[in-house]
């Protein structure tokens, strides 16, 4: 076994203790998964630093992946139809190692956050255990049928954990956010099928669910669904590939998520208890963008580039929509909610303008928000847990009662509005670059998308100060008067034990880029090595 | 001292950021417990022994200097950090440091009893940072992250009384604006990269510079660039219709404003147009040169009328910012520097001045128990009496302000005047407004200062009988000291050894942007004596209407409201820009909850409708058939149930009537 399915799999043994204790031990059950986590936090750290980075090969190619495993796992003979191929294939690479990385740090920050639950916390912690193996499977399966096993094994804790845990309309919220998604992986589940029947394994002449055969045009058999070259089926007058790759963005848009498909999200979020809010921002929102990134462009690189502009359309929309619904806002959390919708914009424009800097500037965007997103929804937590309050006319002049929440807060605000000096700012400048560049390289994203684009970077800047400025500053005057007063005690050790990883883990990377970017290069010119024939072919 | 002492000019340029930095993380790390500033100062002071020293002398009319190590590398682009050392930027980087050195002393005093003043010290290492790293930034994206980070500094000097409403509506605005200036720097980055491919200034403005080669991008592309940082320049150096945030800016403490909002910070739009000028092609130079020209008016008239002595200094400041944007818009990046320069001074000296006088006169409400603005010039006058050390200081910076000889202000405000002419007679057209304009402005600004010095220093106090219980005092030796300094660098024998002649100011013959033309015409000469004979008009006119109580207007003038209101410029803005964002806001909000999600559960509405409809035909068409089926053969048999019943009698009676039909039947065959 190795380090990687170690990764994926140890919070199953978590989840085996997790049941086997006795309703009395608390804190066990707490123990058990932060224990776990942070074993998958030293495993990760493992793997980032001893990956090997520049080594230039081919996106569709085992070669450029590392820790990679493959056991074949179901073999069937259908007869006619040809041997059934599905393996269990994972490995990395600089797209999906810092994501997963990300992931660890994220819920370890969840599990943090978790240290006062008391409703059934059996279930909970087990819920929340079997969300760590699959997220931690989804970004590290390379073979589609798996990636798609561990995308739905996702959805099953989650709807729980809304739906129990969460706040006076979780129902609402946890039905639909499953259905949603439900939606999206359902049709992606008839792309799989098509798309294995179209592909077959160079070497056993079997199909196959092997993603990085997906990759290769000349795996696929000739003649058929999804083949690439003088393809002429055609599904509602669109071309059979075209549609394929509309419902797999479709699938994954959900997940970021882009306008007009996001309502689920504010909703979720409001509902959600605070872990699963930190889980929900900072992991699973990029698995939309990450399985555009490698399932969207990989597999189907002609219909992107044929594609990209209508996406950078609705990545600048999202932005700027994004942006300002969160401005209208008096929930903070709902507010921040709305912000996750403006800044995976970003990461959508980035993606579309298929160039270096905007692709990078998408994954640095990513890996950012999402540590930036767990700590500003771990701060709507911390004020929420004191007065079960967070609307923003609620409070006033907080900085005189919490300095250091407000220090704590206004670097976070900061940090994520795009400041230079935190990760953000790189990512979202990058993107701009990017899309602003994109037109001298004819790749299909005109530069008024990056002028719109980088409204989002004012519009970011007005409603986190405003709030700042309604919330924090002026003379202290709270709607629960003195009782709220003496509840409103500043951060706690624990809690700022959480929150400093994630604040200067944005400093960090703020500072130092390389350190994400040297990651990343080979595997991104890999991928616009892939896709490069069809932008300019 | 070991005569052999050196540190080279890299090194040093280096230090004179990374001390103040230093002096920030100690600030950071100590908290609390750092409340004398004393370590900061100490930075600062050997920042700017370093650059006095070592830099500026080892590369002023020397060779350049430029080095880069890598950052980062994105895609196949790899990124530099590194310095960037020629004439312009030692130049921008001594006068931050001179400037900032007396601000910090002076600071020890003036902010000595305030209960947050740790943040203040760390704040404004942070900002003296962020302004050093920006002289000497390698290339446009460092000079982007200082650039930004100096905007927030700001904001958190704005908002240093964090509990006052005023101060944080007045932060917010000042970094909104300056954010839209950002983008404008930030789309500009992206344009000089997809043309160019580098955003190195040695490779982008060296001798042999990307941009003097033929430019590959379409003259719209062209102007776009070059509007995009004239965008950012317009935000932080307060450029109307952008100005708006620096006079609500004077929320902050008046040691911020003198340092941030009059010598420095507002000063880098005029640094960045001038390190990248050959970047500006001929319509976007125009647009420059008239939006300054239009700003240094527009902000002259709103001084002219204002009550508060923070806001004079603020318009006052907005103008001559105006005035060196001009200068640039016309060429003549070189005498916007050394305007630049010679301002940083004397408005530096009038605010440390103004927050002398604030501070004594809060000390004076205190103690008498008035209520009052301090900050009103209406309750002040015949303050020379008290604080005559102030007084003088404070009207020499006032003289150089207004242009009087022997100032350096008229050495630097001549040099632009002269240019604006000659390059008028050069472009021809309608171009003559702009150097007649300038010189109202010149005429404007002598009045207006001379009108506020009279005011404070002039005529009789307001609240002359209370002074005999509670007497204002004289500020003390730490902050005229540093004032003093000032004063020094604000006469002209600083700056040229020719006090009335511009020519020989080393700063102009260092920079030479080599537009100035010698050639002798009448303008320079009958100038400089106009404008100074205005200027002393103005004063005149300042000391007739308001100490002999000549006064020609009234307050509900409608001009007067007009410049006292600032042009209802903020009123406007609100409602036109805050209010309809807001209003947008709401509406896509509105948009949100009831048409995307509205389609949301229309289709849920309808799923479930289809559901129940479904849900109604099988209960009662697809079952409804099978059980009518069953209900039929039910009755049927029902129907014949009847007729077993086990009595002989029946079962005979049945049995003959059917007997009967039968016979009937054959019967009537």
């Amino acid at each position: 076994m190795g380090v990687l399915s170690l990764l994926i799999f140890l919070p199953l043994l978590a989840i085996v203790v997790i049941l086997l204790t006795p309703g009395r031990g608390a804190h066990t059950l707490k123990y058990t998964a932060l224990t776990t986590t942070l074993i998958q936090f030293l495993i990760a750290g493992y793997l980032l630093l001893n990956y090997q980075t520049g080594t230039p090969s081919n996106f569709a190619d085992i070669s450029g992946y590392q820790y990679v495993e493959q056991l074949s796992w179901i073999r069937l003979d259908l007869g006619t139809l040809g041997l059934l191929e599905i393996d269990y294939f994972i490995g990395v690479d600089g797209i999906s190692l810092p994501l997963l990385a990300l992931s660890a740090l994220v819920i370890l920050m969840a599990i943090g956050a978790s240290w006062n639950v008391t409703k059934s916390r059996k279930g909970y912690f087990a819920l929340l255990m079997l969300l760590n193996l699959a997220v931690m499977g989804i970004f590290s399966a390379l073979d589609f049928f798996l990636f798609y096993i561990f995308y739905e094994v996702m959805l099953f804790p989650l709807y729980f954990l809304i739906g129990i845990w969460g706040g006076a309309r979780r129902e609402y919220a946890a039905i639909k956010f499953f259905i949603y998604t439900l939606l999206g992986s359902v049709f992606m589940l008839l792309i799989i099928v098509g798309l294995y029947f179209s592909v077959q394994n160079p070497y056993t002449g079997g199909h196959t669910f092997n993603m990085l055969y997906m990759m290769n045009p000349e795996n696929y058999v000739p003649g058929s669904f999804f083949d690439w070259v003088g393809n002429s089926y055609q599904v509602f007058g669109i071309p059979a590939r075209m549609i394929g790759f509309i419902v797999l963005f479709i699938a994954f848009a959900i997940k970021i998520p882009v306008v007009p498909l996001h309502t689920w999200l504010p909703d979720a979020h409001v509902e959600a208890p605070t872990p699963v809010s930190i889980i929900l921002a900072g992991i699973l929102l990029k698995i939309g963008g990450y399985g555009i990134i490698r399932i969207c462009i990989g597999i189907f690189p002609d219909s992107m580039a044929a594609a990209n502009w209508w996406l950078g359309l609705i990545g600048v929309v999202s932005i700027v929509y994004g942006a300002l619904n969160a401005l209208a806002q008096s929930d903070l959390k709902r507010m921040i909610a709305y912000s996750s919708v403006s800044h995976m914009g970003f990461v959508l424009l980035g993606i579309a303008s298929l160039t270096a800097e905007g692709l990078s500037g998408a994954l640095f965007q990513m890996v950012s928000h999402g540590f930036l997103s767990a700590a500003l929804f771990f701060l709507v937590g911390v004020l929420y847990d004191r007065v079960h309050d967070r609307y923003i006319y609620n409070f006033r002049g907080l900085a005189n009662l919490m300095p250091q929440y407000t220090a704590y807060i206004a670097i976070a605000f900061f940090a994520s509005l795009g400041l230079p000096g935190f990760s953000a700012f790189i990512g979202e400048a990058f993107v701009i670059i990017g899309a602003f560049n994109a037109e001298t390289l004819q790749t299909g994203i005109p530069r008024w998308m990056a002028i719109f684009g980088s409204l989002g970077i004012l519009l970011s800047a007005v409603y986190f100060l405003w709030t700042l400025q309604r919330m924090f500053f002026g003379t202290t005057r709270l709607k629960g008067g003195d009782r709220w007063g003496s509840a409103l005690s500043d951060l706690s050790p624990r809690e700022k034990l959480v929150l400093t990883p994630a604040l200067g883990l944005a400093l960090l990377l703020g500072v130092f880029p390389s350190l994400l970017f040297n990651m990343m290069n080979g595997t991104v010119l890999n991928l616009l090595d892939l896709i490069s024939p069809f932008i300019f072919g | 001292m070991n005569v052999n002492f050196h540190i080279s000019p890299e090194l040093g340029s280096l230090l004179v950021v990374l001390l103040p930095f230093a002096g920030f993380l100690y600030q950071l790390i100590a908290g609390k417990q750092a409340r004398s500033g004393l370590i900061p100062s100490l930075a600062m002071l050997v920042s700017g022994l370093i650059s006095v020293a070592f830099v500026f002398p080892a590369i002023w009319n020397k060779t350049p200097f430029s080095v880069e190590l890598e950052w980062f590398t994105i895609g196949q682009y790899s990124l530099g950090f590194g310095l960037h050392l020629n004439n312009l930027s030692v130049l921008m980087q001594l006068v931050v440091c001179l400037i900032a050195l007396p601000v910090h002393f002076y600071s020890k005093h003036y902010m000595k009893n305030d209960p947050g003043i740790h943040r203040y010290w760390t704040f404004l290492s942070l900002f003296c940072t962020a302004m050093l790293g920006l002289t000497i930034a390698s290339n446009l994206f460092m000079m982007y992250v200082f650039w930004e980070l100096i905007g927030f500094a700001s904001y958190l000097l704005i908002g240093f009384w964090f509990d006052r409403p005023a101060a944080v509506q007045a932060n917010k605005k000042a970094f909104i604006i300056n954010r839209i200036g950002d983008l404008g720097f930030l789309l500009g980055i992206a344009a000089v990269f997809t043309t160019y491919g580098s955003l190195n200034l040695l490779d982008l403005f060296g001798p042999d510079g990307l941009v003097r080669g033929t430019s590959p991008l379409s003259e719209g592309w062209a102007t776009f660039t070059g509007c995009c940082f004239l965008l950012a320049a317009m935000a932080k150096s307060a450029q109307f219709p952008l100005h708006v945030w620096l006079p609500d800016a004077m929320e902050g403490p008046t040691s911020v404003s003198s340092l941030i909002h009059a010598a420095t910070m507002v000063a880098a739009g005029v640094f960045l147009l001038s390190s990248i000028f050959p970047i500006f092609n001929q319509t976007v130079l125009l647009l420059t040169a008239i939006i300054g020209c239009f700003t240094a008016l527009i902000a002259a008239l709103f001084a002219l009328t204002q009550h508060d002595i923070k806001k004079i200094l603020a318009f006052s400041t907005v103008s001559q910012l105006g005035y060196m944007i001009a200068s640039i818009g016309m060429g003549a990046w070189d005498a916007a520097m050394f305007h630049l320069t010679t301002h940083a001074f004397f408005k530096c000296l009038l605010f440390l001045g103004a927050g002398a006088i604030i501070h004594e006169l809060a000390h004076f409400k205190s103690n008498s128990g008035l209520n009052f603005d301090p900050q009103n010039i209406q309750f002040m006058g015949g303050l020379r009496r008290f604080m005559p050390k102030t007084f003088l200081l404070m009207t020499v910076a006032a003289l150089a302000l207004a242009g009087f000889p022997l100032t350096s202000g008229f050495l630097s405000k001549d040099a632009i005047l002269v240019h604006s002419f000659q390059w008028a007679q050069q472009a021809g057209g309608g171009t003559l407004l702009i150097p007649l304009t300038l010189s109202v402005v010149g005429v404007l600004t002598a009045f207006y200062i001379g009108r506020m010095i009279i005011k404070v220093f002039m005529g009789r106090f307001h609240f002359q009988k209370e002074t005999e219980q509670t007497p204002i005092q004289e500020a003390t030796s730490g902050m005229l000291l540093p004032m003093g300094f000032l004063a020094l660098g604000s006469l002209a024998i600083g700056f040229s050894l020719h006090p009335l002649s511009y020519h020989q100011a080393y700063i102009l013959t260092g920079l030479s942007a080599a537009t100035i033309a010698t050639e002798s015409s009448l303008i320079p000469i009958v100038l400089p004596i106009i404008l100074t004979l205005s200027a002393a008009a103005g004063w005149w006119l300042g000391w007739y209407w308001y100490i002999r109580q000549r006064y020609p207007f009234s307050e509900s003038n409608k001009w007067i409201a007009w410049s006292a209101n600032q042009g209802y410029l903020n009123q406007a803005y609100e409602r036109a820009i805050t209010n309809s964002t807001l209003r947008l806001s709401t509406f896509t909000y509105w948009i949100d909850r009831n048409l995307v999600d509205g389609l949301v559960h229309l289709s849920v509405w309808f799923t479930r409708q289809l559901a129940f409809t479904s849900a109604w035909i099988d209960r009662y068409l697809v079952d409804g058939l099978v059980n009518t089926t069953a209900a039929l053969a039910y009755q049927i048999g029902h129907l014949l149930r009847g007729v077993q019943n086990g009595r002989l009698q029946n079962y005979l009676g049945f049995a003959f009537t059917i007997l009967l039909i039968g016979i009937v039947y054959l019967i009537f065959k």
